[in-house]
């Protein structure tokens, strides 16, 4: 990743420019407020000092003293407003900016091929949403107000240092500060590499404890409690150390900085304190000065904490912009032929040599098929043969080259992705409902964006009125929205019929909540069979020209399998149907069969066909065969 | 739900709670403390150092006077750094620690739960819980608790010095402190629930985008990636909004904070001023009151701000306790029984069992399995199947009735006991990340590669994992993602057989598995269960068939059991009937006899 982020068109950490240039007015308001409020914050010293000056001279009365505490006032009340409206602008961008990346990069990682997420686990792509994009609403935010004010407070506060009281004085008295700066590049540097490291630990705990919670089950049933403490003991220690090298560092190095700015102070005592003795300086601009040496602590804290966090939030920068780097690898492309903007269902597969990567040995090898509209294809061989890598080809889940897969003749390089996968229902091997309501589930292929109302009131009121039971009443609100989307779609006839045909919808009407019912996390466990009628439900919603079951069912028994295949025969009279199974009572009805092995196409046919071959399909149907003979014999 | 929220926004329980936690670190807190203390005092003598400077001028005093206070300075901020720094590596350490054992208390909690809260509680949840939460904690004990007792003692030396100085400018000076109260007050409350909401509303949009980035397939292939992007960016405006509005809040309160330090400066200025004129006081002492009393209210606006991240600390705590106060828990038998010459005879005996309240997923189910022999459950699904399964292993508790191995009742053996002798088969089958060896070991020791390598071989394993480049160091990435269903069935078999168990329990996966290695499946199971007390439920037919005893279940009933060639022969019986309409279905497949589990 880091190779590829010094190539050309990689911009790394610089995406983030695009976003603080959207928001450049805001900022610049709330930099220019920012100025202000350093500005005037500057004179409360000097009309402090005056007053101290007049006193001790003694040419002070009643009304200049007045006069003085109504100019601080005024100062103060400016100063006020403008704090106000630099959080205002300045931190509302930032959580803009944080909104905005986070929309983005999850677009962006829709955008992603399957080979992407083989290759990035969830939990670290997680991490960029959870740590990463917290570190840069920082860095954007805190670390560029204390960079800004911290300079324009110092450089401000030096002046008036220098031409209100002394220039010799402010020169002593500020070179340590000098070697706050020199000190703060390098200490930058330290902190962003154990800070990195600090990040690591973190998540390495993160995904063992999500690895743990997740195989609770077989931890149990195994008894490996005590070693899983154990294993995540030193998982924990180390953690604990690396977080121990940040705060090491910290504990030295803020303590210095107060020293430094304490040995600024004893400068001022001694030289300045001699000035004042000698005549050459007022005891009044004395007391000043030393209020503008203590306003130069915040701007070289500050400055420290802004190189920490801008640090922090460059490391997080550099994560996410690789990530924003990463091209889709399937996308439309020049090729792409937007005036295809539906399929017919003729599918047509030529010489097709497929590889996941370049190294590794071939998953199909010359593979050639004509599926032609409105006709079923069954293919069937062992785990591992490439079955389901057809389904995922077809889908374009990974590229291949031209010329080898075709729909109704348009190869499938050229056609627009959207248009493609409209065009297939897919019900995959592992089945996945998303947590929400079954209606929702089932009706996922079918539905298009409808906006839900909002209701931003809720949100104001409850802060005061739900306090107590915060938590449940959002989650309430959720869940909700979430039942107003079947509500607003209107689809439960639509629903309900696609459920039928997968022989799902009794199971659905025995959930208390019916279609309502929530799925997962939140909801009801379903089980394996009941998700993959599920999805089998989704995919004949969709009532696509093509129909993909890639091993959809194998966990329902003969007696469903039967009735869905029924159902089928009859929703998808003139619609493309490809069948990957294992069972030949699953397939024996289709138009034509295949019979892959290794990669190869090893026998292609009607059932009987195969039959009268007497070979791989023939043995796959005797071994089959002669367990249902062994149990109709003791029948 | 409602009993967990009103267990919610008792700080001073959480609070002291959390305290007990530092109770073992009382010695480096205290040593931690003190010398915050020393900073303090040395801190409160800066300004009278520089007020008796001022003093000399007004007086023309001499350079030696000058020097003294000088050198006395310099000792000051020395003796600052070297305190500061050695309590901020005392407390960081301290807090640290605790950190690191609550952590580990926690996790260790989460593990001895029950299979009810993990079928309740989403793994985010969980995962946040032991990771984030806790970690927000610490800044609890490295810098609030702390900071607390600093900034406290802070405001009450002042106000001493001040009273001393001159009591009516004290006075005055403190005029403006019940509005800070109130105003601080009113801000902790308000800030508290939003950062409550935004909190809530941050997890919701995680445990959102964890789901859908790993279904970004099934988006991807039903072509919803712009609806889903617009979901996603519905409810990522929501939480904007809310994170707003926690941003105001502090828009808010932060300038008000700082017009009542200027209000209070220039009561000070203005009173003590003319006071000066009326030769009251002296310039000094007017300088030391200035300076004193914009460091009054810098201790006080910290407090403010501290209180804010205490309210976090507090709600991450309250999060972190109620997971430690959940006690789904088997319950660990006082005084453990051991069985005698381990035979494996299973009874149950009048069980009724329920998930939760009175929705009985059992039914007064009683039955027999003798050592060695094996049983198969078969019904439709939701009849009580898998319940009985994960009964055995005392992974949930039966409301009534009684279970026991070889006489004893589950209830009277340890836990870990229990589950030694029993080899649980799942039907989906985890893998953890590692390799294909600590996978069959798992982190069992006194497992050599050996027996990695026998137990594989013996449910036919051995022949892929072979094959594969790495052999048994193969690596295991995500949940084994990269193996077939049917080669992680064998791996998790075994696995089982490495272990050894007396009894196995089986549920039979259905799915996904072609016909060769459905074989080795069917000969890897048949070595699994010799000699072995099995209970199972199974799908296929030669699998029930060949059971000693087959035992049909129906609306958490036992309806039947006995042997295939006696069941078949009842007239109606359930099991006749499901056996009569595979055989006419699905002549020369494979049938099944069991609805989906």
């Amino acid at each position: 990743m880091g190779k590829q982020g010094k190539e050309k068109n990689k911009k790394g950490a610089a995406f983030i420019l695009k976003y603080l240039w959207r928001h450049k007015i805001a900022y610049l308001i709330g930099l220019v407020t920012l100025f202000v409020v350093d500005f005037v914050n500057l004179y409360i010293p000097q009309f402090t000092g005056e007053i101290t000056d007049g006193l001790t001279v003694g040419n002070m009365d009643r009304d200049g003293v007045i006069g003085n505490v109504l100019k601080i006032l005024l100062c103060g009340g400016i100063i006020m407003i403008g704090r106000f409206m630099w959080r205002y602008t300045l931190f509302g961008s930032c959580r803009k900016i944080e909104y905005e990346i986070r929309v983005d990069l999850y677009e962006h990682l829709s955008k992603q091929s399957s080979n992407f997420f083989n290759n990035n686990k969830t939990g670290d792509l997680m991490s960029y949403f959870t740590n990463d994009l917290g570190a840069i609403r920082q860095a954007v935010g805190m670390s560029v107000i204390s960079a800004f004010d911290a300079s324009v407070m110092a450089v401000m506060v030096l002046i008036k240092m220098a031409v209100y009281v002394n220039v010799p004085l402010t020169v002593l008295a500020v070179l340590p500060m000098v070697i706050i700066l020199g000190g703060g590049i390098y200490y930058g540097r330290i902190v962003e590499q154990r800070y990195d490291e600090k990040q690591k630990a973190f998540s390495e705990m993160s995904d063992s404890v999500q690895e743990t919670i997740s195989g609770i089950r077989v931890i149990k049933a195994f008894v490996q409690e005590e070693q899983e403490l154990k294993a995540f003991a030193k998982i924990n220690a180390n953690n604990k150390k690396k977080n121990m090298s940040v705060v090491k560092l910290m504990a030295v190095v803020i303590p210095l900085l107060g020293l430094l700015i304490g040995v600024s102070s004893v400068i001022t005592l001694v030289y300045g304190g001699s000035l004042v003795l000698k005549g050459t300086l007022t005891p009044g601009k004395f007391v000043s000065f030393h209020s503008y040496l203590n306003m130069l602590v915040w701007p070289m804290l500050a400055a420290g904490e802004a190189i920490t966090s801008f640090s922090q939030g460059m490391a997080s920068m550099k994560r996410i912009g690789e990530i924003f780097d990463v091209t889709p690898e399937i996308a439309d492309t020049k090729e792409t032929d937007s005036s295809i903007t539906g399929l017919k269902g003729a599918v047509s597969i030529k010489n097709l040599t497929f590889r996941y990567k370049e190294e590794l040995p071939a998953v199909l090898e010359n593979v050639s098929v004509d599926i032609p509209r409105g006709s079923s294809l069954a293919i069937i061989g062992r785990t591992g043969c490439g079955k389901s890598t057809i389904a995922d080809l077809l889908l374009h889940m990974y590229n291949v080259e031209d010329g080898h897969i075709f729909f109704d003749g348009h190869d499938i390089n050229t056609i627009p992705l959207n248009t493609l996968r409209s065009g297939i229902a897919y019900v995959q091997q592992d089945n996945f409902l998303f947590s929400d309501t079954l209606q929702t589930n089932i009706a996922f292929g079918s539905r298009g964006y409808k906006e839900l109302p909002r209701n931003k009131r809720i949100d104001r009121r409850i802060v005061l009125s739900k306090a107590d039971s915060l938590e449940a009443y959002l989650e309430e609100e959720l869940s909700k929205r979430e039942s107003l989307a079947d509500k607003i779609h209107d689809d439960l006839d639509k629903v309900m019929e696609a459920a039928k045909a997968a022989d799902i919808h009794d199971n659905i009407m025995e959930f208390p909540k019916g279609y309502a019912t929530m799925v997962g996390e939140r909801g009801v466990t379903v089980s394996g069979g009941q998700k993959q009628r599920s999805s089998i439900a989704r995919a004949l919603m969709k009532d696509a020209p093509i129909l993909i079951l890639d091993d959809a069912l194998s966990a329902v028994d003969t007696d469903t399998e039967d009735n869905i295949l029924n159902n089928l025969k009859r929703l998808r009279q003139g619609k493309t149907t490809i069948i990957i199974a294992h069972r030949i009572s699953t397939i024996e009805h289709c138009d034509r069969i295949m019979v892959l092995d290794d990669g190869h196409i090893v026998e292609y046919g009607t059932h009987n066909e195969l039959l009268a071959l007497h070979g791989r399909y023939a043995e796959l149907y005797e071994k089959q065969q002669l367990e249902g003979n062994e149990e109709g014999e003791t029948a | 739900m409602n009993g967990q929220e009103e267990k919610l926004n008792k700080h001073p329980g959480t609070f002291l709670r959390l305290l007990k936690y530092a109770v073992p670190y009382v010695g480096h807190l205290t040593l931690g403390l003190f010398l915050m203390l020393g900073v303090i005092a040395l801190d409160l003598y800066r300004p009278i150092l520089i007020g008796s400077a001022v003093d000399i001028f007004a007086e023309n005093g001499d350079t030696s006077l000058l020097t003294g206070i000088s050198v006395k300075y310099l000792i000051c901020i020395v003796a600052i750094f070297l305190l500061n720094a050695a309590s901020a590596l005392i407390i960081g350490y301290t807090g640290q620690s605790i950190i690191y054992n609550l952590r580990m208390e926690v996790f260790k909690h989460v593990q001895s739960l029950s299979l009810r809260f993990f079928d309740i509680t989403p793994v985010g949840k969980i995962v946040t819980r032991v990771t984030n939460d806790v970690e927000s904690l610490n800044e609890m004990f490295t810098n609030v608790i702390i900071n607390l007792i600093k900034n406290t003692v802070k405001i009450i030396g002042l106000a001493i010095v001040m009273l001393t100085l001159d009591r009516k400018l004290a006075l005055l000076g403190f005029m403006l402190l019940p509005v800070v109260m109130v105003l601080t007050y009113f801000f902790r409350k308000i800030a508290h629930t939003t950062y409550r909401i935004v909190r809530t509303k941050l997890t919701a949009l995680n445990t959102y985008l964890s789901e859908h980035l790993s279904g970004m397939r099934v988006i991807q292939a039903f072509a919803k990636e712009e609806i889903k992007n617009a979901e996603f960016n519905d409810r990522a405006t929501d939480l904007y909004h809310a994170s707003f509005r926690e941003m105001m809040v502090f828009a808010i309160f932060r300038p008000l904070m700082y017009i009542l330090s200027v209000l209070a400066l220039i009561t000070i200025l203005g009173t003590g001023g003319l006071d000066v004129l009326a030769g009251g006081i002296t310039v000094g002492t007017l300088y030391v009151f200035t300076s004193y009393i914009q460091s009054f209210f810098e201790p006080i606006q910290e407090l403010a701000e501290q209180f804010g991240t205490l309210q976090q600390s507090m709600a991450s705590a309250e999060k972190v306790f109620t997971l430690l106060d959940d006690n789904t828990k088997i319950k660990a038998p006082e005084t453990p029984e051991h069985i005698k010459n381990f035979r494996g005879r299973i009874e149950f005996s009048h069980v009724w069992f329920a998930y939760s309240g009175e929705d009985w997923i059992l039914k007064d189910v009683s039955f027999v399995i003798e050592p060695g022999t094996s049983a198969a459950f078969v019904g439709a699904t939701g009849a009580g199947k898998s319940s009985i399964l994960n009964l055995i292993g005392r992974y949930y508790d039966i409301q009534r009735g009684s279970i026991t191995i070889d006489g004893v009742d589950i209830k009277s053996i340890n836990i870990d006991e229990l589950r030694h002798y029993i080899g649980q088969v799942q039907q989906d089958v985890f893998l953890f990340t590692g390799d294909i060896k600590s996978n069959i070991s798992l982190k069992t020791e006194g497992i050599s590669d050996e027996a990695v390598r026998n137990a594989a071989k013996n449910v036919n394993a051995d022949r892929f994992i072979s094959r594969l480049e790495h052999s048994y160091d193969e690596a295991v990435t995500e949940r084994g993602a990269t193996f077939s269903a049917g080669e992680r069935q064998l791996i998790s078999f075994a696995r089982t057989l490495a272990h050894d168990p007396s009894i196995l329990v089986l549920d039979e996966a259905t799915a996904n598995i072609d016909t060769e290695t459905e074989g080795l499946i069917q000969d890897a199971l048949s070595t699994l269960m010799k000699g072995r007390t099995t209970i199972m439920v199974a799908h296929r037919l030669s699998t029930i068939r060949h059971a000693d005893k087959i035992m049909v279940m129906d609306d958490g009933q036992l309806k039947e059991q006995g042997t295939h060639e006696e069941l078949i022969t009842i007239p109606d019986g359930i099991y006749k009937k499901l056996y009569e309409l595979q055989l006419e279905d699905n002549e020369g497949t494979e049938p099944g006899l069991c609805g989906t589990v």
